[in-house]
C-alpha cells in the first residue's frame, strides 16, 4: 500500500464495506494522528463497523487502510496485538475472579502465564480494583466491570486503546474515576484512544478531537479546539426583572438575542457588544445578575452540526438513540462556516 | 476560647462533669467563653482526621515485553479449559459437581481392574472371563452400551461440553478472544481439542490402563504382547473415533446455544433418543438400517467390523460409515457457521 503513510495512527482512503446493498461505510478518508480521538455518530451510522474495520476482523468492499502502520486487510493478527478494544456490552466470565480474567486476557495476547499474572497486578491496581480483583465478577458493580474490561484491555500497554462507551451505565463517581484512568493514559502514558461514546461531555474530557459518521461518511474530522472556534460566539446574561424589556431592547439595538426565562445569549458582534449590552440594562432599568463569554459545548457542536445535517432534536442523546429515516446528508457548516 | 491541636489533647482535656461542678463552671460557659474573657477558656473539641494507609495514586506503567507467537496463544485457550477440569482456580469454572462426576465416571469406568487384580489374585477363571484380555472385553471397555454408552461416556461428553461456547456467546467472552490476535479457526480448534482431550483422558485412560494391567496381571510374555497389539490399535483407533463424534455433536450443540443445560440435555437426547427410537423400530419392524440415525450405533457397529467381532446390525457397514461421517461433517459445519456469527462489537 504505496500510497498510504504509515506515520499516522489510523489512516483510509476510499474505505468501502457494504453488507449487500446496505453500505456501512461509504469512501472514508481519514488520517488520524495518536492522541484521543471521539468516535460520534448516531446509531447504525457505521461506528461497529469503522471499529470492525480497524481491528482488520471484516473484510472491506473496496479502499485501503492501515491502522499503526499495518494493513487492516492483511495485518489483522498484527494490529490487534498492538490495540485494546473494551467493548460495550459485558464481555466478561461472571464465573471467574477478576484478577484470573484479566490474567486469561493477557495470555490470549501471547504474555507467559507469569509475565501476564506479573502485569494483571499491575493494570488491576493502576484501574482502581484492589482488594476486590479476587471476587468473582459476577459478584461486580458496573463500575467495576467497566474497570476490569479496561484492564483486560490495556494489559499489554496498547498503542491505541478502542473504548465503547465506557462510562455506560456509571454513577457520577464511578464515571468521573473512569474519565480521569482513560485521560491518564494518554496524557501520563503517552497512548492514543479512539472513544466511542453517546456522552459528549466524556468525549469532550478525554478526547482533543472528533469523528462523526454519517451514514457511513465522514462528516465531520477536526479538532474540539478548532470547531469550537467556528461557532458564533454569545454571551449569557442572567437578568433580574423585566426580561422582556431587556430583550427588546437589545433587539432594537441591533443585537442578535435567544433566550430562555432570565437567561439571554446575545452574539458577539465586536468588542462593543458588552458595552451595548450594559447600556440596554441601563435603559431599561434590568439587573445583570451574571455575564459571561458563553463557551460552546461539544453537545452544543453536535447538535449544530446534525441540525444542518437535518435533525431536529433537543439533545444529543435523543439523537444518538433514534435516527429518523428520511434524514440526508447535506453540507456541514456551522454558524454559517465551513465544515 | 483557644482551639489546642490535637497531638495536645491530653492538655486540654476537659474537666469531667463532677469537676465542672465543683468549679461552679457549666459546660456552656467553657464551650462559648460566656465568662468575662479573662479566664483560662478551653473547648472540647474533636480530634481533626488524619490521613492513614496509602493514598491511591494512579500512575501509568508502561509494558515492554514482548508478545509469544500464535501457539502460545492457542496453548493458553486449551490449558485454560483443560486445566479447569482439574482445578478451576485461575483456569476455567467447571461447577464442583461436575469435577466430581468426571472423577466418579474415571474411577467408575476404572472398576474393571479392580476385577482383573482380584481375578488374578484368587485365580478364578469365572471373574477373569469377562475382564480378561480379548477381543470382546477389548471392545466392550470402549463401545459396550451398558454402562458406558448408556451412562458414562454420554455423561461424561454432556457435562464437559455445556457452556463451551454458548458461554461465550451469552456472556459477550467471544470479544475477549476475537479483539486478540486469534482467528476463528484457532479458538474454534482449541476448543474442540480441549473437549477432546478432556473425553480422551478418561476414555483412553481407561482403555491403555485396562490393556496394561490386564497383560501384568495375566502374566503374558513379549509375544502375547506383540501379537495382540494389533487389537490394541484397533480398540485405540475406535476411541478417537468415539471421542471425535461425541465431540463433534457436542460442541456443535453448543455452539447453537446460549447456555449450559440444552447443549448438555440435547446430547443425551442425541445419543440415547436415536439409540431408543431405533431399537423399538428395528423389535416392532425388524429393521435394523434405522441404527444408522443413531451415532452410538453407527460407532458400535463400525467398531464391530474393526475388532472382528461378529457384527449385531443387519445393514452394510458402509451405511453406518456413511452416516458417522455425515455427522461428523454437519456437525462441523455448525461449529463452523456458529463461531463465524461470534460478535465482537454488539450491533
Amino acid at each position: 500500500m504505496a500510497s498510504l503513510n504509515s506515520d499516522w495512527l489510523i489512516e483510509a482512503k476510499s474505505l468501502t464495506k457494504n453488507y449487500g446493498p446496505h453500505v456501512a461505510l461509504d469512501n472514508v478518508d481519514i488520517q488520524l494522528p495518536r492522541g484521543s480521538i471521539g468516535l460520534l455518530g448516531p446509531n447504525g451510522a457505521g461506528k461497529s463497523t469503522l471499529i470492525k474495520t480497524l481491528l482488520g476482523l471484516i473484510q472491506i468492499t473496496s479502499g485501503e487502510g492501515k491502522v499503526l502502520g499495518h494493513d487492516i486487510r492483511t495485518e489483522g493478527d498484527a494490529i490487534r496485538s498492538k490495540i485494546g478494544y473494551m467493548a460495550e456490552y459485558d464481555t466478561l466470565n461472571p464465573d471467574l475472579n477478576a484478577v484470573d480474567q484479566v490474567r486469561y486476557s493477557g495470555e490470549l495476547l501471547g504474555m507467559s502465564p507469569v509475565v501476564a499474572n506479573q502485569r494483571t497486578h499491575e493494570v488491576m491496581e493502576y484501574v482502581g480494583l484492589r482488594d476486590q480483583r479476587y471476587r468473582k465478577i459476577g459478584t461486580f458493580s458496573t463500575g467495576m466491570q467497566q474497570s476490569a474490561k479496561l484492564a483486560c484491555a490495556i494489559i499489554h500497554d496498547p498503542e491505541l486503546l478502542i473504548v465503547d462507551e465506557p462510562s455506560n451505565g456509571l454513577d457520577q463517581e464511578h464515571r468521573g474515576f473512569m474519565l480521569d484512568t482513560l485521560f491518564n493514559i494518554v496524557r501520563g502514558g503517552g497512548r492514543s484512544i479512539l472513544m466511542s461514546s453517546h456522552l459528549m461531555d466524556d468525549v469532550q474530557i478525554v478526547c482533543d478531537r472528533v469523528i462523526m459518521i454519517h451514514k457511513g461518511r465522514v462528516v465531520v474530522h477536526r479538532r474540539i479546539e478548532d470547531l469550537a472556534r467556528q461557532i458564533d460566539r454569545e454571551i449569557e446574561i442572567s437578568v433580574w426583572g423585566g426580561a422582556s424589556k431587556m430583550e427588546q431592547q437589545l433587539k432594537d439595538s441591533g443585537l442578535t438575542v435567544r433566550r430562555l426565562g432570565r437567561i439571554m445569549r446575545v452574539l458577539r458582534e465586536d468588542e462593543s457588544t458588552v458595552d451595548t449590552i450594559l447600556s440596554c440594562a441601563s435603559k431599561v432599568s434590568v439587573q445583570i445578575r451574571q455575564m459571561e463569554e458563553y463557551e460552546p459545548s461539544l453537545e452544543d457542536l453536535f447538535l449544530l452540526i446534525m441540525d444542518k445535517l437535518g435533525y431536529g432534536t433537543r439533545s444529543a442523546s435523543e439523537l444518538l438513540n433514534s435516527i429518523p429515516e428520511s434524514q440526508v446528508i447535506g453540507d456541514g457548516s456551522i454558524g454559517g462556516a465551513s465544515i | 476560647m483557644t482551639e489546642q491541636p490535637s497531638e495536645n489533647s491530653s492538655e486540654i482535656r476537659p474537666p469531667i462533669d463532677g469537676e465542672m461542678n465543683s468549679l461552679g463552671v457549666t459546660r456552656m460557659e467553657a464551650a462559648f467563653g460566656s465568662g468575662d474573657g479573662d479566664e483560662n477558656a478551653f473547648a472540647a473539641v474533636s480530634q481533626g482526621q488524619t490521613e492513614v494507609g496509602t493514598i491511591f495514586n494512579q500512575v501509568y506503567r508502561p509494558w515492554r515485553g514482548k508478545l509469544g507467537p500464535r501457539w502460545t496463544r492457542n496453548y493458553a485457550i486449551y490449558r485454560h479449559h483443560v486445566y479447569g477440569i482439574i482445578t478451576s482456580k485461575g483456569h476455567r469454572y467447571y461447577h464442583p459437581f461436575i469435577r466430581l462426576a468426571v472423577l466418579f465416571i474415571l474411577i467408575s469406568s476404572m472398576s474393571t481392574l479392580g476385577f482383573l487384580i482380584l481375578g488374578s489374585l484368587i485365580g478364578e477363571p469365572e471373574i477373569m472371563r469377562p475382564f480378561g484380555l480379548n477381543r470382546n472385553n477389548i471392545y466392550s471397555k470402549i463401545l459396550g452400551f451398558f454402562p458406558r454408552n448408556a451412562l458414562w461416556w454420554p455423561l461424561l461428553t454432556a457435562l464437559v461440553i455445556g457452556g463451551m461456547i454458548s458461554e461465550d456467546r451469552a456472556h459477550g467472552t467471544s470479544a475477549i478472544y476475537f479483539s486478540r490476535p486469534i482467528n476463528r479457526l484457532d479458538y474454534a480448534v482449541m476448543k474442540y481439542l480441549s473437549v477432546a482431550s478432556i473425553l480422551g483422558g478418561v476414555i483412553l485412560l481407561t482403555y491403555v490402563s485396562y490393556y496394561s494391567l490386564a497383560i501384568v496381571v495375566e502374566g503374558h510374555g513379549w509375544a502375547y504382547l506383540f501379537d495382540s497389539f494389533p487389537l490394541f490399535v484397533s480398540g485405540l483407533g475406535i476411541s478417537i473415533l468415539l471421542i471425535i463424534t461425541y465431540t463433534s455433536i457436542g460442541m456443535a450443540l453448543s455452539a447453537i446455544s446460549k447456555g449450559k443445560f440444552f447443549p448438555a440435555v440435547g446430547f443425551l437426547s442425541i445419543i440415547l433418543g436415536t439409540k431408543l427410537v431405533a431399537f423399538l423400530i428395528d423389535s416392532l419392524f425388524d429393521r435394523s438400517i434405522v441404527y444408522i440415525l443413531s451415532p452410538y450405533d453407527n460407532l458400535a457397529h463400525i467398531g464391530q467390523l474393526v475388532m472382528g467381532i461378529n457384527p449385531g446390525y443387519d445393514h452394510p457397514v458402509a451405511f453406518s460409515a456413511v452416516s458417522l461421517l455425515a455427522m461428523n461433517v454437519i456437525s462441523l459445519y455448525i461449529i463452523s457457521v456458529r463461531v463465524n456469527s461470534l460478535e465482537v462489537t454488539r450491533e
